[in-house]
């Protein structure tokens, strides 16, 4: 029968067994999909074959030679072995000739055990090599950045690694360089590895040439227990193998999940765990004493605290607030707002601590409104201040896959992204500029025929046509100048194009803590006015849990007079931050790995967690020191298993589901901040700055638990601004070179790189770098800061541009 | 008085038996003041070789943890550094235990050395007062000098 169009499936026949599959197949998957083993090395099932390796050799009736059985395509009729002698001898042939320059060191390898060309050289190779003559020989191992090792010896150059950066994660971080004998991967220029996927292709790699940095020879896979849980960094909630050895967590893999992650993780995922074993964890609570945090029983400490818990609530329950949640899991969050909400009755709850006031982050609720995989299918992506790479790596992934088949990628932020060159139309603007240039957009789509103002034609054309539009609004945008009008502007684009807007805003488990609870209830306060009131001594108790808002309120002076004004500030803790130094009472806690429990991710997706490790020393669970508490308080909670708890949620939220999304609320149609387009004031202090200061979100950054994972801080590098060549020339800073920002509120100093990814007029600074916080130079209510740069010495030798 | 006779005659060809080993080779020896010898390929206590020069040939790459029946290994690796070249090439073992209560002094961790770091000697006095002291750590297993353990120092693998 010839193919008939009608019946749209092929049948062939593979080792005497016919298999049925739909036209385009190929004949290696046609296999697998009846189960019949065919080795490969380098075909991968997320990227199009490409038959470097020849490892997938079958025997075709009526073709003359062994065909690769991953590029060819099934047709109906088709007589296939895998077996014939023919196939093995070939097998046998490729796995020689691969092993030929292999150095066959798997004894120091640390693919060894989970190695496919290990695998199966055992099983198809021919047992004993020939080859006696000298050996390919390169130094190594070479290092490829901090996280990443390279062993040219050990590489079967089946491009696995650089086709993921060119497909999948678009960065191009590796590329192979020379021909023939001397062929090698390596990074463009040999410069440290420049990518935030990078993780991914020491999975993929068949063989042990990329490996590791962080688990260099820390263990076999034969000693590692995998624990399936969330990744908790960035929010987006990939589902994680944590391998544990020796009650210690060695290494983070990608746990497949099809709606979420699928096979991949962002560097953060991969290298962000070593916080958990830091030896600097808080093991005992600790009490203030005469002026200094001093050791004490949990018995002292839960008293202590609950005692003042209960003369603030006897005085008015309103003299008591909570701030935090983004590192607590949704019972936590839940057990928190029964505790606050219920026993003590104080409305004044918000995970929000990052907010500034006046911005748009309080006006809206956080969190995509459609699922990831609805995002890989759409043709129209506008990210206004969303530096996606640097904020929800994985999120970008699914834009990449989609942008591949034709969308348009539409770009306007204050700085160049990573990903500018996939992108259709790129808008740079200075940070106060954000507002005029989404409501000149917004105009511009509104007014349809009347013809774009120059600049805007490619994205208006794009919108235009696009049917599946999404719309992401970035902190960036709501958080800064303007941020209620960049999110007005953002509706209407959204209405008019009928798209979805999004709220890319939350890390952690904020969803969660948005969703069970932790936000204010009737008459509440948001969090930047708990802090206000604090200062002004409304508040006998501030308690902190899942957060730091030391480090994470964006005006330090405010956070300050919050602490002095406060009576009594109680903090959850694992680590002695900036909050807990400054506390009353610190509670040390589990990190969110060595909890039971569920997340919530941007998606509004129940994500399980499952306890890794055990805690350190005294250390206890967030919603166990709660429920401790409210006992104190005379209210029992009775939760006793997870599965209880779960059913609490449930009954809390209707809809919660395990692994399923339940939508965060829409995004309303009339805004409170709504400013007319064009219209915007700039902020106090600064609208005719010469300089003016933003804060940018950076994937690896140097705070209390990313400075304590190896990998990460590495990653992080110095902290360091960004530039404008021009404004760099006019004031003498000198690429590299440390300079000192001030404003009228505080100076900081660090490394000035001078670049053209952020717009001329600005400099921005990135957040999460404990010892530098941008937080200090900035006081509220002003969005726009106006800022001077004083170069300090000439260019630091060796320092990096 | 058959039956006195009879076990008369069976208490005499038991006394033959006596007598006849009465002049014979004896096969027991006053342990511990003589310790019988072994056999060459007699497995007692493992060493962890070196090599002439000194460094290990161990390169921790725990395929004697993986073989070993009774579980009785436990090596964890580290990496070499040109400041503390322990092995040869790029890895080394920081941490080596056997548990020599669990040991059943198969010789699967000498067959499965890929380096012959680990063999198997002739001492099997090997008895202990806590059950801590019969896990034998690096230290005590590392030969004293290359050769020690009557392994050839000057041998590849
Ligand atoms: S480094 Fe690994 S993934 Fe990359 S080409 Fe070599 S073998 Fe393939
Ligand atoms: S994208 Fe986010 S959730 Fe996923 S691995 Fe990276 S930090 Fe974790
Ligand atoms: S001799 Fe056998 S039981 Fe003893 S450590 Fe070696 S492999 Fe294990
Ligand atoms: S003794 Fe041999 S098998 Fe065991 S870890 Fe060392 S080199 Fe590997
Ligand atoms: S898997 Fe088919 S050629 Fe590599």
């Amino acid at each position: 029968m010839a193919t008939d169009p009608a019946v749209r499936t092929v049948t062939l026949t593979i080792d005497g067994r016919a298999v049925t599959v739909p036209p385009g197949t190929t004949v290696y998957q046609a296999a697998r999909a009846a189960g019949i083993e065919i080795p490969i090395f380098c075909y991968h099932d997320r990227m199009p074959p490409l038959g470097a390796c020849r490892m997938c050799l079958v025997k075709v009736d009526r073709m003359g030679k062994l065909q690769t059985s991953c590029t060819l395509p099934a047709a109906d009729g088709m007589v296939v072995s895998t077996t014939d002698p023919e196939v093995v001898a070939g097998q046998e042939a490729i796995l020689e000739f691969l092993l030929i320059n292999h150095p066959l060191d798997c004894p120091i390898c640390d693919k060894g055990g989970e190695c496919p060309l290990q695998d199966q050289t055992f099983r198809w190779g021919p047992g004993r090599s020939r080859f006696v003559e000298a050996k390919r020989d390169f130094a190594k191992p070479v290092s490829l950045g901090p996280v990443l090792t390279l062993d040219r010896e050990r590489c079967i150059l089946c491009w696995r690694c650089v086709r993921f950066g060119e497909i999948i994660a678009g960065d191009d971080a590796l590329k192979g360089f020379e021909r023939g004998f001397t062929s090698e991967i390596n990074t463009p220029f040999t410069l440290p590895v420049e990518s935030k996927f990078i993780g991914n292709t020491i999975a993929i790699c068949p063989v042990g040439a990329l490996t590791s940095r962080t688990y260099r020879f820390r263990a076999r896979p034969w000693d590692n227990e995998p624990v399936p849980s969330t990744c908790t960094h960035c929010g987006l909630g990939c589902a994680v193998w944590f391998d544990v050895r020796g009650g210690e967590i060695v290494r983070t893999r990608a746990r497949e999940a099809p709606a979420v992650n699928d096979i991949w993780l962002c560097d953060l995922g991969f290298f962000g765990h070593d916080y958990v074993a830091s030896g600097e964890r808080l093991t005992a609570p600790l009490v203030r004493r005469d002026g200094r945090l001093t050791q004490a029983s949990w018995e002292e400490a839960l008293d202590l605290v609950a005692s003042r818990l209960r003369a603030a609530r006897d005085r008015a329950p309103g003299r008591v607030a909570f701030l935090g949640g983004r590192r607590l899991s949704n019972e936590d969050a839940l057990v928190a707002a029964r505790l606050f909400g219920e026993v003590i009755g104080t409305p004044h709850r918000d995970h929000r601590v990052d907010a500034p006031p006046g911005g748009a982050s309080l006006e809206v609720a956080w969190g995509l409104r459609a699922p990831l995989e609805e995002i890989a299918r759409g043709d129209v992506f506008l990210l206004v201040g969303c530096d996606v790479t640097e904020e929800y790596p994985i999120l970008w992934l699914r834009m990449k896959a989609a942008v591949d088949r034709g969308a348009a990628l539409l770009l306007l932020h204050a700085r160049r992204l990573e990903v500018r060159r996939h992108a259709r139309w790129e808008r740079l603007v200075r940070a106060d500029r954000l507002a005029a240039e989404t409501g000149a957009l917004a105009d511009a789509l509104e007014r349809g025929a009347a013809g774009p103002p120059p600049g805007l034609e490619a994205a208006v054309a794009a919108i235009a046509a696009g049917r599946r539009v999404h719309v992401v609004v970035g902190r960036f945008a709501l958080d800064g100048p303007g941020g209620s009008a960049v999110l007005a502007a953002a509706v209407r684009i959204a209405e008019h194009s009928g798209g979805v807007l999004h709220v890319a805003r939350g890390k952690g488990n904020d969803i969660g803590a948005q969703r069970f609870g932790l936000l204010p209830g009737a008459g509440g306060w948001p969090a930047p006015e708990i802090l206000r009131r604090a200062a002004a001594g409304d508040l006998d108790v501030l308690y902190v849990a899942g957060s730091d808002p030391a480090t994470a309120v964006t005006d330090r002076s405010a956070w300050d007079a919050a602490r002095r004004g406060v009576g009594f500030l109680v903090v959850h803790e694992a680590f002695l931050s900036a909050t807990a130094e400054a506390a009353d009472v610190v509670l040390p806690s589990l990190v969110l790995p060595e909890k039971d429990g569920t997340v919530t991710n941007l998606e509004g997706r129940t994500l399980p967690l499952r306890a890794a490790v055990r805690g350190p020393g005294a250390a206890r669970g967030d919603r166990e020191i709660f429920s401790l508490i409210a006992a104190r308080l005379g209210a029992l909670f009775t939760y006793g298993t997870g599965d209880e708890l779960f059913e609490a949620l449930r009954a809390a939220t209707p809809g919660v589901e395990a692994g399923a999304i339940l939508p965060v609320a829409p995004v309303p149609a009339r805004l409170a901040g709504d400013v007319p387009a064009g219209a915007v004031a700039a902020g106090a202090g600064g609208g005719s700055a010469e300089l003016i200061l933003a804060t940018i979100d950076h994937l690896f950054t140097q705070g209390a638990t990313t400075g304590r994972c190896r990998g990460i801080t590495a990653l992080a590098g110095a902290p360091h601004c960004l530039i404008h060549p021009d404004d760099a020339a006019r004031l003498g800073v000198e690429p590299g070179a440390l300079v000192e920002l001030a404003t009228g509120h505080g100076a900081v100093v660090l490394q000035a790189r001078v670049t053209d990814v952020t717009a001329p007029g600005q400099v921005l600074l990135p957040r999460g770098f404990d010892a530098v916080s941008a937080y200090a130079l900035v006081r509220w209510p002003h969005a726009v800061v106006a800022v001077t740069v004083r170069p300090l010495v000439a260019a630091a030798a060796g320092g990096a541009p | 008085m058959a039956a006195v006779f009879r076990q008369t005659v069976a208490m005499l060809r038991g006394l033959l038996i006596t007598g006849r080993y009465l002049f014979r080779r004896r096969v027991t020896a006053p342990y511990p003041d003589v310790k019988p010898p072994v056999a060459a390929r007699f497995k007692g206590r493992h060493w962890l070789t070196l090599y002439a020069d000194g460094l290990e040939r161990c390169v921790g790459c725990e395929l004697c943890v993986i073989v070993c029946p009774s579980q009785a290994i436990y090596v964890k690796a580290a990496e070499n550094t040109p400041e503390r070249q322990v092995s040869k090439g790029e890895r080394h073992a920081e941490e080596f235990q056997i548990n020599m209560l669990r040991c059943i002094f198969c010789g699967f961790c000498e067959e499965a050395c890929p380096t012959g770091a680990i063999v198997l000697g002739h001492d099997y006095e090997l008895a202990g007062y806590t059950r801590a002291s019969m896990i034998y750590t690096k230290g005590m297993l590392t030969e004293p000098y290359p050769g020690a353990s009557g392994r050839d120092p000057g041998r590849e693998v």
